[in-house]
């Protein structure tokens, strides 16, 4: 929910000044995705548990997860050309 | 962009990582939770904005309809493809792997769920593959926006409706906010069923 309420808001709030002066946001947006990647880091460099875990299990979970994004990617792509999504 | 991503990525590790062994400067919680729901929701408002200002974008999730549904479906088969086919290279069993790739990327919920059906090697499995598919997005996006449009989206799973959806739309552009989001908000449904199912696979 907390996910969907400023989404919406925004979405509103753009079809609403549509045809006002076009603001550029990308220096905005710029600074809150770094503060954002900083802070999911830092929430990583925290969390002692998920540290002492990566050396154990970090190949095997290196792996799965590659070969899980690989085939998603295949499957989209392939998928897309099924049904000719643009 | 990407370097400073990496570089925000490394500083955010090494300060959390101090912050937590070695006297605490600041409450972990105004970093982790505060600072991350702040620039979510700030870049959640943003994308909103301009997808909603942008005529072209709009007219063109019109035009795709429900067809936008296949692309979490094919992610969630993918995945779990991906999952059997890992789970075999390196012989720990493949149902186990199978579930914890249908996390789909959501760690908070594969780690504990797959560790309750599966036992708690698996269940720090599921969290850590889960989460490195989040990180690996992240880092691989420039490089995957090459391969496919909706590759960062596939790479992403269920957490392009939250964490990777700005990472995401800052390089598909605004038309991709709301297949992203969907895709992310369809594969979150659907993830603790999948790994329900999988797991009652013989195994």
């Amino acid at each position: 929910m907390n996910v969907i309420i400023p989404l919406l808001a925004g979405i509103l709030l753009g079809l609403f000044l549509r045809d006002k002066k076009r603001i550029d946001l990308g220096k905005a947006t710029f600074g809150a995705i770094v503060a954002l990647i900083f802070s999911m880091g830092f929430t990583i460099g925290s969390n002692n548990d998920l540290l002492v875990l990566m050396p154990r299990i970090g190949v095997n979970a290196i792996v799965i997860a590659l070969l899980t994004i690989f085939f998603s990617v295949v499957f989209v792509k392939a998928a897309r050309k099924v049904v000719r999504f643009e | 962009m990407i370097k400073y991503i990496l570089a925000a990525l490394v500083f955010g590790v090494v300060a959390g990582y101090l912050n937590n062994n070695f006297g605490s400067l600041i409450a972990n919680s105004w970093v982790s939770y505060y600072l991350f729901n702040f620039s979510l929701i700030l870049l959640l408002f943003v994308m909103g904005f301009m997808f909603g200002a942008d005529r072209e974008a709009m007219a063109k999730l019109r035009r795709a309809g429900l067809k936008i549904l296949v692309i979490p479906f094919s992610i969630a088969l993918g995945s779990v493809v991906g999952g059997l086919v890992g789970g075999y290279v390196l012989g720990i069993g493949i149902v186990g792997s199978m579930a914890v790739s249908a996390g789909f990327g959501w760690y908070t919920l594969a780690g504990p769920l797959v560790g309750q059906l599966f036992g708690a090697e698996l269940g720090a499995l599921g969290f850590v593959v889960n989460f490195l598919r989040e990180l690996l997005t992240i880092l691989t996006v420039s490089f995957m926006v090459k391969v496919d449009r909706y590759a960062p989206t596939a790479s992403g799973g269920a957490t392009a409706m939250d964490t990777t959806l700005p990472v995401i739309v800052r390089y598909c552009g605004s038309e991709a906010l709301i297949t992203a989001f969907s895709s992310g908000f369809t594969l979150s449904i659907i993830a603790p069923f999948t790994i329900t199912i999988i797991a009652t696979l013989p195994h």
